[in-house]
C-alpha cells in the first residue's frame, strides 16, 4: 500500500510522462493555437494562466469524483457538458483563426454572429484583442480542462478509487482532488514547452508564419466541431 | 548579420514544420499508436493464451464490451496454484493512457476476478490492450476491439 505522499508524488509524475507520451499530440494543437493568438506578444503569463485553469478544473472533476466514489457515473453525467466544450473550443479556435488572418475584422464577426450573452461576447473581444490578453487564458484553461481525455479520465478513475477507500465524502473529494491537481501540474511542463517551441515572437517575417498558422487554427477549430458533433 | 537573420528564418521555418507536425496527429488522430492487430475477439467470448506451460483465459462482462462503463474482468489460469493473485494492467497499444490496473481476486479454485473500466480516447482509436500479469511466472498480451 502506498502512503499518501507516495500518491501524490506518483501521481505528478505520471502526469509529466503522460504530458510528454500523449498531451503533445493530443492537446499540442490548443496550445499552438493558444500560442499564435499571442501573435508575438507576451507569452509566459497566458500559458501559465491556461495551465493554472486547466489544472484547476482537473481538481474540482477530482473532488467531484472522489466525493461520488464512482467514475462511469460521474462520466456518464458530464458527457453533454463535455461535448459542449467540444464544441465551444473549435468555435474559439475557429474565431481566433478568423480573427488572426486579418480577412475579417473583429466587430464584423461579433456583429454577424448569432446574438450571445454580452458576457461571452466580452470574453472574446478580449480574447483577440492584444491589451488584457493574458487573464482571459485563465478561464479559458479552466473551460478547455473539461474536453474528453483518456489519460484525464484514467487519472479520474483513480480518484474515484481513493474516494471509495475514504471515510468521509469530504475526505474522498479532497483525496480525489489533491490526485487530480498533482496530475495535471505534471503534465504542465510538455504543453510549456510546447507553447514556448512555437513562440516565434524572436523570428523575422513572421506575419506570413502566422498567415499559415492561422489558417491551421481554423482546420483545428473545425476539426474540434466535428470531433465535439460526434462525440 | 544578414547570414544569421537567414538561419533564423530557416529556423522558424523549421518550427512551423514542427506544429505542422502536430496538427497532423491532431487530424490523422495516429499519435503514436500504431495498429496493433487484434488478437483476441472478446464482443464474442473469451480469449485463450499461453504462458510457461499455463493457459490463460481471459473474459469481460457485459457484453458487448463498451468503453466507460463497469466491466467485470474474469480470469482463469490453468496449473498449480499461483503464490500471489495475478492483475491486469489497462492501455492502448504504443499510446500512453495513464496506468489503470484491475486487481483481481479469487473466486473459484483457479479463477480470479475484478472490476475496471476501459476508458475512451478523444483520437476514436478502440484497439485496447490487457496485459494478465501473473507474479512470478510472467505477462501476456490480449490485444482486442472495445465500442465507443
Amino acid at each position: 500500500m502506498l502512503s499518501t505522499s507516495s500518491i501524490y508524488i506518483l501521481f505528478f509524475t505520471t502526469g509529466v510522462t503522460i504530458g510528454f507520451g500523449h498531451c503533445i499530440g493530443m492537446c499540442g494543437p490548443v496550445v499552438i493555437s493558444l500560442s499564435l493568438n499571442l501573435k508575438g506578444g507576451p507569452s509566459v503569463w497566458p500559458h501559465l494562466f491556461y495551465n493554472i485553469g486547466r489544472t484547476l478544473t482537473y481538481g474540482l472533476l477530482g473532488a467531484i469524483v472522489g466525493g461520488m466514489a464512482s467514475f462511469t457515473r460521474f462520466a456518464e453525467s458530464i458527457e453533454g457538458l463535455q461535448k459542449g466544450v467540444m464544441v465551444a473550443a473549435g468555435v474559439i479556435i475557429l474565431l481566433m483563426g478568423l480573427a488572426m488572418t486579418g480577412w475579417v475584422r473583429t466587430s464584423i464577426i461579433f456583429r454577424a454572429a448569432p446574438p450571445i450573452g454580452n458576457f461571452i461576447t466580452r470574453f472574446f473581444k478580449r480574447l483577440l484583442q492584444k491589451k488584457k490578453r493574458s487573464l482571459m487564458y485563465l478561464p479559458l484553461g479552466l473551460l478547455l480542462g473539461l474536453l474528453p481525455c483518456g489519460p484525464v479520465y484514467t487519472a479520474l478513475l483513480a480518484a474515484a478509487r481513493s474516494g471509495m477507500e475514504a471515510d468521509t465524502t469530504l475526505g474522498g473529494m479532497l483525496a480525489g482532488s489533491g490526485l487530480m491537481i498533482c496530475f495535471g501540474l505534471g503534465t504542465i511542463p510538455a504543453l510549456f514547452l510546447v507553447s514556448r517551441l512555437t513562440d516565434l515572437r524572436w523570428l523575422r517575417h513572421r506575419e506570413r508564419v502566422y498567415q499559415i498558422g492561422a489558417v491551421l487554427m481554423m482546420m483545428v477549430g473545425v476539426y474540434f466541431l466535428w470531433q465535439g458533433l460526434r462525440f | 548579420m544578414k547570414a544569421c537573420r537567414f538561419n533564423v528564418s530557416l529556423a522558424g521555418i523549421g518550427i512551423l514544420f514542427f506544429s505542422l507536425l502536430i496538427f497532423s496527429v491532431c487530424f490523422t488522430g495516429v499519435c503514436l499508436a500504431t495498429e496493433d492487430k487484434v488478437d483476441c475477439d472478446i464482443q464474442s467470448g473469451g480469449c485463450r493464451k499461453q504462458i510457461n506451460g499455463r493457459t490463460i483465459d481471459l473474459n469481460i462482462f457485459p457484453k458487448p464490451v463498451k468503453a466507460m462503463q463497469d466491466l467485470t474482468f474474469q480470469v482463469e489460469i490453468s496449473g498449480n496454484p499461483l503464490s500471489k493473485a495475478p492483475f491486469i494492467d489497462l492501455g492502448m497499444p504504443a499510446m500512453k493512457m495513464g496506468p489503470n490496473r484491475v486487481t483481481l481476486k479469487k473466486n473459484g479454485a483457479a479463477t480470479y476476478g475484478g472490476q475496471g473500466v476501459i476508458v475512451r480516447c478523444k483520437s476514436g482509436k478502440t484497439i485496447w490492450q490487457a496485459t494478465v500479469t501473473l507474479p512470478d511466472v510472467g505477462s501476456v498480451v490480449f490485444t482486442f476491439d472495445v465500442i465507443y
